[in-house]
C-alpha cells in the first residue's frame, strides 16, 4: 500500500529558513508540514555563532548603510532590490524574534545590544553570546511546537514530483527509521535544506550539509545561480575545519602572522581584521603562501580582550578552543586558516522565494520555492557579510513562507500518480542491487572534498578548475557503480550517505562549471589567471540548468542595480 | 594530624553506629579529632532547595569556625562532604559572593577567608594517613570478603567541586581503601548511583526500587557486603532494605556496613564496639565469613 | 596509538535481535575525538555501524551516547583522555530511551516531555512596539540555560527517570526554568503549578548525574532546585517534597541540626498516617537495636543555636 500525505505547503529542511517559512505559511491559514532528514534542532543553523544584522533607525542606524555595505561586500554581484528588502525588513524580524523569546544580549538600559561585524562600519549585529544561531533555532522550534505543526523528522527526500503541467506537486521521500517510501503531495514546496559545505574537505559545515535541497531542486528543473561563489571563512581550525566566530574579531581580536605583525594593515588599512571575509581570507592565504604563516595558519589573538569578556561574549569559542585545540584563548593565540564556510549560490529565486519567474525571464518550476543557504536571490553575490546569513534565513524564509501559503490557497491539489513512489523505491532498490566492488562511498566523498579544496579554494585558475571538473566527472562514474554493504531497512545511514554523495556530486559539478565560466575575479571567486573584476562582461549571474542525460546548460541574468553603481572595493 | 570533626546529624541520629565506630578507629590511625559542637547541619541539599544562599551562610559559618581553630574539617558523611565542598567551591570562585556572605557573618564577629579544607574520612585515609599506616593498622585482613562499594552521589558529583581534577584518586577512594584492608572489591554499575533516599517521601516505590536494584545487583556480582561512606545511603540501603525486598518481591539480605565499621573489623576490633549489632540487616554473615565470633 | 572500542551493537532486523558488543581496533591520533574514531570505523571497517552525528563541534546535540558508562557527546570526548595507556573504550547508546539501532535511540519520548512544559514564551499583556526591556543580568543568566542543545545526556543518566518513567526529567525541567526565570514570561505561576504535580519538579532525586554529564554546563539539577525554591516562595500547594523542605529548614533553624523523626512526621503530614504506619516495622527494629533517635522536646538543640537562628533571620532579610 502506498502511503501519501497531503499539505498545502511542504517545507524541506528545518533550520532557521525552513522553520521561519513554515510559521509564515501557517499564518496564512495554509496547511503546512516540515520534512527534514534530522530533528530540527540538529540543523546546521545552530552553528551560526556571531549574530544577526539589522540597522535599527531608533538606534541612529540607517538601512541604506547596511544595504550599501552588503552590496559592497558582495563585490556588486548582489541584486540590489533583494538587498534593499533585506536591510529594510531586518528590524521588524529582529523584533519578531525577540518577541518570540530569543534571549538577545542587552545593554545596561535593558534594550537590545549590538556588536561589530566584518565589512560594516557600525555595530549593528544583534547577538546571543556566541551561539546566536542555536538560540534562534531553538526559539523557532518552540514556536513550531506551539503551533503544533507536523514535522516529519528523519525523512530523506529522494525527488521533487511535478504534475503533467510541470507544476510542483510535492516530494517523494523515505523514512530513515523504517525505510518506507512515501509521497508528500503539496501545492507548494519550499526548499530550505541548507548549504553544501561537505562538498569541500575540510569545511566548517556540519556533516549533514550535503546540498540535498539544491540538488533535488536542480534535478527537478530549477536553475542554480552563482554556484562559483564559495565563502572561505578567515578563522577556522586547521584539520577538521571547525569555525571560530567572526565575533572574536568583532570584539577586537587581532590576526597576526609568524612575525607577530597585524598583517591586515597591509591589506585593509581602514577596516583591518573586520574587512569583508573574502579580503581577509585572501590576505591570510598570501601571508601563509609567502612564508609568514605557522604550519599553514596565522594566529588569532584574543588575549587583550580579557578573561571576562571572552567568557561572557565568546563562551562557545572559548570552550571550542579548549576542547578541540587545547588552547586557552585568554592566554594563547590560536592558529587559524581560511576554510570553506558558506555557499553564496544556490537555487535561483525571486524576492518572494519563488523558483520561477513571473515575467518569464528565466525558466523554473511553478510551485517551487527556496529560502536560506539553499537559495540564491542573489543577496550575497560574490561574498556574504558576517551576520547576514541568519538575517537572510528569517527575512526571506518568512517571505517565501507567506508567498507559498498564499499561492497554495489559489490552487487545487496537483494530480500526482502513485507510481512516483515506485520510482522512489526503485532508486533505493537499484543502489542495494549493485554488485560489490572495492570502492566505497566514503572514498569517493573524500576525493571529491580534496579536489574541490585544492582546485576551487581561495585562489583558483583555469587548469585547476578544469582538473576538478574532470575529476568530478570520474567520481560521478564511480558513484554510479559503488555498492553499499548494509541493505537493511531500519536506520540505514549507509544508504543516506550514498544518496547525499549523489547530491553533492551534482553540486560540485555545477560549482566547477560556474567557476570555469566566470573569467574574472570577483568577491570570493579569485582567479590568479584573471586578476581583476570585469564589470563590463561579468556584472551578471551565471545560471545553470540540469539536463537529464546531458551536460548542464548555462544561462545568465544581469545584476539588478537600484542605487549603487559598482565602485572600486577598498576596505 | 588534627581535624575539626564534623559528625553530621545522622551519625548522631539514625546511624549512631557510625559515630560509635569512628570513635573506635580514629585513635588507631594517629589522628586527633576535635568535635565541632556549635556547627549547624549543612542543609544536606534540602535546605538549599529553599534558599541556596542561606545554606551557604550556614556552611560558611562552619568553615569560619574551623578556620579560626586553624584546622581542616573531617566529615564522615558523603552528603555533608558534598554540600560543604560545593559551598566552599562557590565561595572560593566568586569573591563578590564571599563578601556578601561575610557581611552576614560579620554581625557574629566572624569572617571566612576561604582557607578551610573539608575532607571526608575516606579521603583523609588515603591522602593524609596514607597507605602504609592503614596497612599497619590492619590486624585482621578482610581476606575472602567480597565487598561492594557504594559512594553516595555527593561524594562523586559534581566532580569539579569535589576536587577530582587535583585529586583524581578520590573517584576510586573507597575501592582503594577496601582493597588495602584486604577485601576483594566487587565492582558493579550502581556504585556511584543514587541510593534513593531523597525520593523516599515523594516517590517511595521508586526509592525502594533503587535500594532493591543496587543491593541485589551487588549481590549478583558476588558481594557479601556493601560498604558506604554515607549514612544517608545507609538509612535507605540498610534501614529500608527489608521493605525494598518486600516491594520487589525478592530476598536480598545484603549487610550494609559503614566504612569505619569495615575498617574497625580489619583492625581486629570487637563487632559490638563498632555497633555492628545495630545495623538493621544482620551483619552475622560478614562476621562468619571473617571467622569473628 | 592503537585503541580498542567496545561498541554495543543492535540490529533490529537480524534474526534474533539482541544487543551484543563488538570490538574494533584502530590507530588513533592525539587530536581524535571518539566521534572521529567512530566515523573512521564506519568508513574503513564496518559501514553498518550506525550513529547520529552532524556538527562535530558540540552544538547540534546529535551524537549523545554513553562512553565508559556516562552519557556525553562523542564529538566532545577525546580518545586520549580515556585511553592514554591503551584502555578499552566502551561505547553504548543512551539510557532511559529505546534503542533503534546500534547507537541510535528513539528520542520521541524525550521530546514529548519537552512539549509537556509548554516550552514557548507566554508573555503577559500586549506586545510592546519595540523589544521587551529586560536587565542584562537576567538575560545573561538565561543564556546559561539556553545553552542546552537537547542532546539527551542528562535524561540518559537520570536516576529518577530510571525508576519513574512519568518523571518529566532534567532537560524538560531546565527548559521550564528558562521560561519561569524569563522576566518577559507571564505564566510562571501556572508553570510552577503544573510542575508541582506528580512527575514534576519534586520528583528529582538530587543525584547530580545531570550536572555531571551535561556537555554544555546547563546544570539542570541546579535549575530544578531553583524551581522548587521559586515554587515555595510563590506558595504552590504543599506536597511531600515541599513539606520536607520547609520542615527541614524549620528544624535546622530551631535546633541547629536535624530531628529525623520529626522531619518524617511533618513531611508526611497527618493526611498520610497510612504511609507513616508502613514504616513501623523499620522503626520497631531501630528501637530494638537501641537506635531510634530522640525527637521533639527530647531532642536537644546544638549549643549556640541562637547564633544559627540569627543567621536564618539575617538570610531572610537579604537585600
Amino acid at each position: 500500500m502506498v502511503t501519501s500525505y497531503e499539505y498545502d505547503v511542504l517545507v524541506m529542511g528545518a533550520g532557521l529558513a525552513g522553520l521561519r517559512a513554515a510559521l509564515a505559511a501557517h499564518e496564512t491559514g495554509a496547511t503546512v508540514a516540515v520534512i527534514t532528514k534530522v530533528h530540527p534542532v540538529r540543523s546546521h543553523s545552530n552553528a551560526a555563532q556571531g549574530g544577526i544584522n539589522a540597522a535599527l533607525t531608533d538606534r541612529g542606524d540607517k538601512w541604506e548603510e547596511h544595504a550599501f555595505e552588503t552590496v559592497k561586500g558582495s563585490d556588486y554581484l548582489g541584486d540590489q532590490d533583494a538587498v534593499e528588502i533585506l536591510a529594510q525588513e531586518a528590524g521588524q524580524d529582529i523584533l519578531a524574534l525577540e518577541h518570540m523569546g530569543v534571549i538577545f544580549n542587552r545593554n545596561e538600559d535593558g534594550r537590545l545590544g549590538t556588536r561589530r561585524f566584518g565589512g560594516q562600519k557600525r555595530a549593528r549585529t544583534f547577538f546571543v553570546s556566541d551561539f546566536t544561531g542555536q538560540a534562534l533555532l531553538h526559539v523557532l522550534y518552540e514556536q513550531i511546537m506551539k503551533a503544533r505543526l507536523p514535522v516529519f523528522e528523519e525523512w530523506f527526500v529522494l525527488s521533487l514530483v511535478k504534475d503533467e503541467h510541470g507544476q510542483c506537486g510535492g516530494v517523494v521521500a523515505f523514512e530513515i527509521r523504517t525505510g518506507r517510501v512515501a509521497l508528500f503531495k503539496a501545492k507548494a514546496v519550499i526548499i530550505a535544506a541548507g548549504g553544501l559545505g561537505r562538498v569541500f574537505e575540510p569545511s566548517t559545515n556540519a556533516l549533514i550539509c550535503t546540498g540535498d535541497g539544491i540538488a533535488i531542486a536542480y534535478r527537478g528543473g530549477a536553475p542554480l545561480m552563482d554556484m562559483e561563489m564559495v565563502q572561505y571563512h578567515p578563522t577556522t581550525l586547521r584539520g577538521k575545519g571547525l569555525l571560530l566566530s567572526e565575533a572574536a574579531r568583532g570584539e577586537g581580536a587581532y590576526l597576526l602572522n609568524s612575525e607577530g605583525e597585524r598583517f591586515m594593515e597591509q591589506y585593509a588599512p581602514n577596516m583591518m581584521e573586520l574587512a569583508s571575509r573574502d579580503v581577509v581570507s585572501r590576505a591570510e592565504q598570501i601571508e601563509i603562501n609567502e612564508g609568514r604563516g605557522i604550519n599553514g595558519c596565522v594566529l588569532l589573538d584574543c588575549r587583550h580582550l580579557g578573561k571576562g569578556l571572552i567568557q561572557e561574549r565568546l563562551s562557545q569559542i572559548f570552550e571550542e578552543a579548549k576542547s578541540f585545540a587545547n588552547i586557552d584563548l585568554t592566554e594563547e593565540p590560536i592558529p587559524v586558516c581560511p576554510g570553506m564556510h558558506y555557499m553564496m549560490g544556490g537555487v535561483k529565486t525571486d524576492v518572494e522565494g519563488r523558483c520561477w519567474d513571473l515575467a518569464g525571464r528565466w525558466r523554473g518550476v511553478p510551485g517551487l520555492f527556496a529560502a536560506g543557504e539553499a537559495a540564491c536571490l542573489s543577496l550575497h553575490g560574490g561574498n556574504r557579510l558576517g551576520a547576514n546569513s541568519l538575517l537572510d534565513t528569517v527575512v526571506f524564509g518568512r517571505r517565501a513562507g507567506r508567498c507559498a501559503g498564499e499561492y497554495a490557497k489559489t490552487l487545487p491539489q496537483p494530480r500526482i500518480g502513485d507510481d512516483v513512489v515506485k520510482d522512489g523505491e526503485n532508486v533505493i532498490r537499484m543502489i542495494f542491487a549493485r554488485p560489490e566492488t572495492d570502492d566505497t562511498v566514503a572514498r569517493i566523498r573524500h576525493e571529491m572534498g580534496r579536489t574541490m579544496t585544492q582546485n576551487l579554494g581561495v585562489f583558483r585558475d583555469q587548469e585547476g578548475m578544469a582538473l576538478a571538473q574532470q575529476t568530478i566527472a570520474g567520481l560521478r562514474e564511480r558513484w554510479n557503480r559503488v555498492a553499499i554493504h548494509d541493505k537493511g531497512q531500519v536506520f540505514n545511514t549507509s544508504l543516506v550517505r550514498a544518496l547525499e554523495l549523489d547530491c553533492m556530486l551534482d553540486c560540485a559539478e555545477t560549482m566547477a562549471l560556474g567557476a570555469l565560466t566566470r573569467t574574472e575575479s570577483r568577491g570570493a571567486h579569485f582567479r590568479t589567471d584573471c586578476l581583476h573584476r570585469d564589470d563590463e562582461h561579468w556584472l551578471k549571474h551565471i545560471l545553470i540548468y540540469h539536463r537529464p542525460g546531458g551536460s548542464p546548460q548555462l544561462d545568465s541574468l544581469p545584476v539588478r542595480i537600484t542605487q549603487w553603481e559598482p565602485q572600486v572595493r577598498v576596505y | 594530624m588534627k581535624y575539626a570533626f564534623f559528625p553530621g546529624c545522622v551519625s548522631r541520629g539514625g546511624c549512631p553506629e557510625l559515630y560509635q565506630s569512628v570513635k573506635q578507629v580514629y585513635p588507631r590511625l594517629g589522628i586527633d579529632l576535635e568535635e565541632m559542637t556549635t556547627a549547624s547541619c549543612t542543609g544536606a541539599g534540602v535546605l538549599q532547595e529553599k534558599d541556596l544562599r542561606l545554606g551557604d551562610i550556614l556552611n560558611a559559618h562552619t568553615l569560619a569556625l574551623a578556620e579560626q581553630q586553624g584546622l581542616p574539617i573531617m566529615t564522615i558523611c558523603s552528603t555533608c562532604q558534598g554540600v560543604m565542598s560545593q559551598a566552599n567551591h562557590r565561595l572560593a570562585t566568586d569573591p563578590g559572593y564571599l563578601d556578601d556572605i561575610n557581611r552576614v557573618l560579620a554581625e557574629e564577629g566572624l569572617t571566612y577567608h576561604g582557607t578551610t579544607t573539608v575532607k571526608h574520612f575516606v579521603w583523609i585515609l588515603l591522602e593524609d594517613i596514607g597507605e602504609q599506616k592503614i596497612r599497619q593498622s590492619v590486624k585482621r585482613p578482610l581476606t575472602g570478603l567480597r565487598a561492594a562499594p557504594f559512594y553516595g552521589c555527593y561524594l562523586q558529583r559534581p566532580s569539579a567541586a569535589l576536587g577530582f581534577d587535583e585529586q583524581p584518586a578520590r573517584a576510586q577512594s573507597l575501592e582503594t581503601v577496601m582493597a588495602l584492608l584486604g577485601a576483594e572489591v566487587v565492582d558493579f554499575p550502581g556504585k556511584t548511583r543514587c541510593c534513593g533516599m531523597p525520593l523516599i517521601t515523594i516517590n517511595e516505590p521508586g526509592s525502594l526500587q533503587m535500594v532493591a536494584h543496587h543491593t541485589s545487583d551487588a549481590k549478583e556480582h558476588g558481594a557479601d557486603v556493601m560498604v558506604t561512606p554515607c549514612p544517608l545511603c545507609h538509612l535507605n540501603l540498610d534501614g529500608l532494605q527489608s521493605k525494598a525486598a518486600k516491594h520487589d518481591r525478592r530476598e536480598i539480605d545484603l549487610p550494609i556496613l559503614h566504612l569505619p565499621q569495615l575498617l574497625g573489623l580489619a583492625m581486629g576490633l570487637e563487632p559490638k564496639t563498632l555497633g555492628l549489632n545495630r545495623n538493621l540487616v544482620s551483619t552475622k554473615s560478614v562476621l562468619e565469613k571473617l571467622d569473628v565470633a | 596509538m592503537l585503541t580498542t572500542f567496545r561498541i554495543r551493537r543492535f540490529n533490529p532486523e537480524s534474526e534474533s535481535p539482541q544487543p551484543y558488543f563488538e570490538d574494533y581496533q584502530l590507530v588513533t591520533e592525539r587530536s581524535d575525538t571518539v566521534l572521529d574514531a567512530l566515523i573512521r570505523i564506519r568508513e574503513t571497517m564496518d559501514e553498518s555501524l550506525t550513529l547520529r552525528c552532524s556538527c562535530r563541534g558540540a552544538i547540534c546535540g546529535s551524537c549523545g551516547m554513553r562512553i565508559n558508562g556516562h552519557a556525553t557527546l562523542a564529538c566532545k570526548t577525546k580518545v586520549a583522555s580515556l585511553a592514554s595507556s591503551g584502555e578499552t573504550i566502551h561505547v553504548e547508546p543512551m539510557n532511559n530511551m529505546p534503542v533503534i539501532k546500534d547507537l541510535v535511540t528513539d528520542m520521541a519520548g524525550f521530546w514529548e516531555k519537552i512539549r509537556q512544559v509548554q516550552p514557548w514564551l507566554q508573555p503577559s499583556g500586549p506586545e510592546p512596539e519595540g523589544e521587551y526591556l529586560a536587565s542584562p543580568d537576567a538575560m545573561n543568566h538565561l543564556t546559561g540555560v539556553m545553552g542546552c542543545i537537547m542532546c539527551g545526556a542528562c535524561v540518559s543518566d537520570c536516576a529518577a527517570l530510571e525508576v519513574n518513567a512519568d518523571f518529566v526529567g532534567p532537560a524538560a525541567l531546565a527548559k521550564a526554568y528558562r521560561f519561569v526565570a524569563d522576566p518577559r514570561d507571564g505564566s510562571s505561576s501556572s508553570r510552577l503549578g503544573e510542575l508541582n504535580n506528580p512527575g514534576g519538579m519534586w520528583d528529582c532525586t538530587r543525584c547530580m548525574e545531570c550536572i555531571e554529564v551535561c556537555p554544555k554546563e546547563v546544570g539542570a539539577m541546579d535549575r530544578i532546585m531553583t524551581l522548587r525554591a521559586t515554587g515555595i516562595e510563590q506558595g504552590v500547594p504543599s506536597t511531600c517534597g515541599s513539606r520536607h523542605t520547609e520542615a527541614f529548614a524549620d528544624i535546622i533553624e530551631h535546633k541547629g541540626r536535624l530531628d529525623e523523626p520529626m522531619l518524617a512526621v511533618r513531611t508526611f503530614g497527618l493526611g498520610n498516617l497510612g504511609r507513616m504506619f508502613s514504616f513501623l516495622p523499620m522503626v520497631l527494629r531501630a528501637l530494638v537495636r537501641g537506635k531510634l533517635p530522640k525527637s521533639g522536646p527530647l531532642f536537644r538543640p546544638i549549643s549556640g543555636v541562637d547564633r544559627i537562628r540569627r543567621l536564618f533571620q539575617r538570610a531572610k532579610e537579604r537585600p
